[in-house]
């Protein structure tokens, strides 16, 4: 990862919490070990970016997944890119979700990347691996 | 009723025109009770005429002696004998009785006998002794009783006449009435036809309307329950995608740390085969065997069941895709689209020492190319997955038209299907038969809502251990059936089935 992107903060999304640890472990085998804020639920992740006592100048990258329990991951990319400072950050959408309306629906709102969570393990490994090696050379825009 | 009604209206006017031919005959009878009672009193007064005639040819004489009066007399003389049979004829005609006419008879020959004797008398010069004969009035009282019996004749004649026109009059009268009566009657059965008519109207009007309510009430609930079964269908739909995902989110934990296990279990093994070549007191056979078979084991059955898993789920999930997609009717050589599938199984069956082959020109159809080609690609695919091992395999399609419809059979020597299996194996994830081939049990369902979804259906004819024959019968133009919740069930992917 460049020097640049090593300040990124990586905010997940993941209500599962075996997801979130397996993606945390093949992040790390993909050599990357930015800081990771993980939140289980829409509304904690929505507080932190969004919230009245969100952290600013630091700039960040967000994983989403779409089924969350107390509200619609769409809802969640939607605030985002409504958001004057927050729409810039790059999104990556992965979930099991690989309905293609859904995935049109995300990229026409401005989601960045999108990824299906594969049942396979061997190929998720490699998705979220592949994903790191992204991470590694993708630009994220500085903090404003 | 209105049958009844005509019948008695019929019955009025043939009663009517009876009654009017009894009336004729009755006046006809009358007019000759007419000319009847005529021509009696036209006799009786010809017999009363010759009668005195003969008197008067009689007191000619007398008074005179001369020959020339006579004349009357003779005349009457010759014509009474003439005139008296008529009258009687005339009388008996006229329904009189006989009895007066005897008496008359009798009177005239009396009154002739007196005439004769008198005259008689002044013949053979004794005139005093006629006058004398015509002064004790004999003759006159005979003569009286004459005209007394004519009168008697004439006047029950016209009594009889008046009894006829009496008569007459009581039939004109009664047919009047009967023909008024009969005039009701048709007037009464008219204005009830009519009644009745207006009454069919108004109910066939009445039946009209409800059946219009009806119809306009059926079709509101057609509308109410397609909709309701669009929402149903909708909701099935959606419930299948959500569910299959909401079921995938485990299973990316299974699979994960399952793996992520096995990695770990892999350097305790490393560890274990270190120690046990350093210090073999330190490993005991149970930890040995619990590395090296029962862990790799536990992990293999979770492994194999979470791929099942995930196949099930995407299987539900294709399900729920393929029922939402639109059939689009094109036409389809249907030589050409089995010719396809054929040759795409042809290698693998012909290294086998099968065959699979097209028996004569199948019937082409408008139909969802798609469709088609995963209808026969499923049976096709069971066809050779499911061949007996213990002889070649052959498999053969033909198809022919009825009516309007394309049946295609689709016929292979292979396992069979168990009888009891064969409405089973049409369901969703049923299968038939040693479950020694992979699969879900999803082709045939498929297979049969396609069918169906197309406006055909698909059965099956099969005996175990020589093979099964599956019949699809398709519309040779097909009109897309809205997807039901069935199609929604069965429609899954191809390439799985039984």
């Amino acid at each position: 990862m460049n020097t640049a992107a090593q300040a990124v903060t990586i905010v997940m999304i993941e209500d599962d919490e075996g997801h979130a640890r397996l993606i945390q472990k093949n992040l790390k085998r993909a050599g990357v070990f930015n800081e990771v804020k993980h939140f289980v639920s829409g509304t904690e992740g929505v507080e932190y970016l969004l919230g009245p006592g969100r952290e600013k100048h630091r700039p960040l990258l967000v994983l989403l997944d779409l089924n969350l329990p107390d509200m619609s991951g769409i809802d969640i990319l939607t605030r985002i890119k409504d958001d004057e400072i927050l729409r810039l950050a790059p999104v990556i959408v992965l979930t099991t979700t690989d309905d293609e309306r859904e995935i049109r629906r995300c990229y026409e709102l401005g989601c960045n990347v999108y990824i299906t969570k594969p049942v396979n393990y061997e190929t998720f490994a490699q998705a979220v691996r592949q994903l790191g090696l992204f991470l590694a050379v993708i630009q994220v825009p500085p903090a404003p | 009723m209105t049958l009844l009604l005509v019948a008695i209206g019929f019955l009025a006017l043939l009663g009517l025109g009876a009654g009017l031919v009894w009336l004729i005959r009755e006046t006809q009878n009358f007019a000759a009770g007419v000319a009847s009672t005529q021509q009696v009193r036209l006799e009786t007064s010809q017999v009363l005429n010759l009668i005195q005639d003969a008197e008067t040819g009689q007191r000619g004489y007398l008074l005179t002696g001369d020959e020339h009066y006579l004349t009357p007399y003779r005349s009457a003389l010759a014509a009474l004998p003439r005139e008296l049979p008529m009258l009687t004829d005339r009388v008996i005609r006229d329904g009189g009785i006989r009895d007066a006419l005897q008496e008359l008879q009798a009177l005239s020959e009396q009154k002739l006998a007196e005439l004769r004797e008198t005259l008689d008398l002044v013949t053979s010069g004794n005139r005093d002794a006629a006058l004398a004969l015509v002064q004790t009035g004999r003759g006159e009282a005979i003569m009286d009783r004459i005209r007394d019996t004519l009168a008697g004749i004439e006047s029950r004649s016209l009594a009889r006449l008046e009894a006829r026109r009496q008569g007459l009059d009581l039939a004109a009268r009664s047919l009047l009435l009967g023909a008024a009566g009969a005039f009701g009657l048709i007037a009464l059965v008219a204005t009830g036809s009519t009644a009745l008519a207006f009454r069919y109207a108004r109910d066939l009007e009445q039946a009209r309307a409800e059946v219009e309510a009806v119809n306009a009430r059926l079709e509101e609930r057609v509308a109410e329950r397609t909709a309701a079964l669009e929402a149903a269908h909708e909701e099935v739909q959606r419930f299948a995608h959500i569910i299959s995902h909401d079921l995938r989110a485990p299973l990316v934990n299974v699979m994960g740390f399952t793996t992520e296990l096995e990695a770990a279990v892999a350097s305790l093994r490393e560890m274990l085969t270190t120690v046990e070549a350093a210090a073999p007191e330190l490993v005991t056979a149970a930890a040995k065997e619990a590395a090296e078979a029962d862990i790799p084991e536990a992990i293999g059955f979770i492994r194999s069941s979470t791929q099942r898993m995930d196949r099930l789920i995407n299987a539900i999930l294709r399900l729920s895709r393929e029922g939402r997609r639109n059939l689009v009717p094109e036409p389809v050589q249907m030589n050409e689209l089995v010719g396809g599938i054929a040759s795409s199984v042809r290698h693998q069956l012909e290294e086998a020492g099968g065959e699979i082959r097209i028996e004569g020109k199948l019937p082409d159809l408008v139909t969802d190319r798609i469709a088609a080609e995963q209808i026969f690609g499923n049976l096709i695919d069971n066809a050779v997955k499911y061949l007996d091992p213990d002889r070649p395999g052959r498999i053969l399609v033909r198809g022919h038209t009825i009516g309007r419809r394309a049946v295609f059979e689709v016929e292979d020597n292979g396992r069979g299907i168990d009888p009891q299996d064969h409405a089973r194996i049409f369901e969703p994830f049923r299968r038939s038969g040693a479950q020694d081939r992979p699969g879900e049990g999803i082709g045939l369902a498929y297979v049969q809502a396609l069918a169906r979804r197309l406006g055909g259906d698909v059965t099956l004819e099969s005996t175990p251990g020589c093979g099964s024959v599956f019949r699809v019968a398709l519309p040779l133009t097909a009109r897309p059936v809205e997807a039901g919740i069935a199609a929604v069930l069965a429609g899954a992917a191809p390439g799985e089935r039984r």
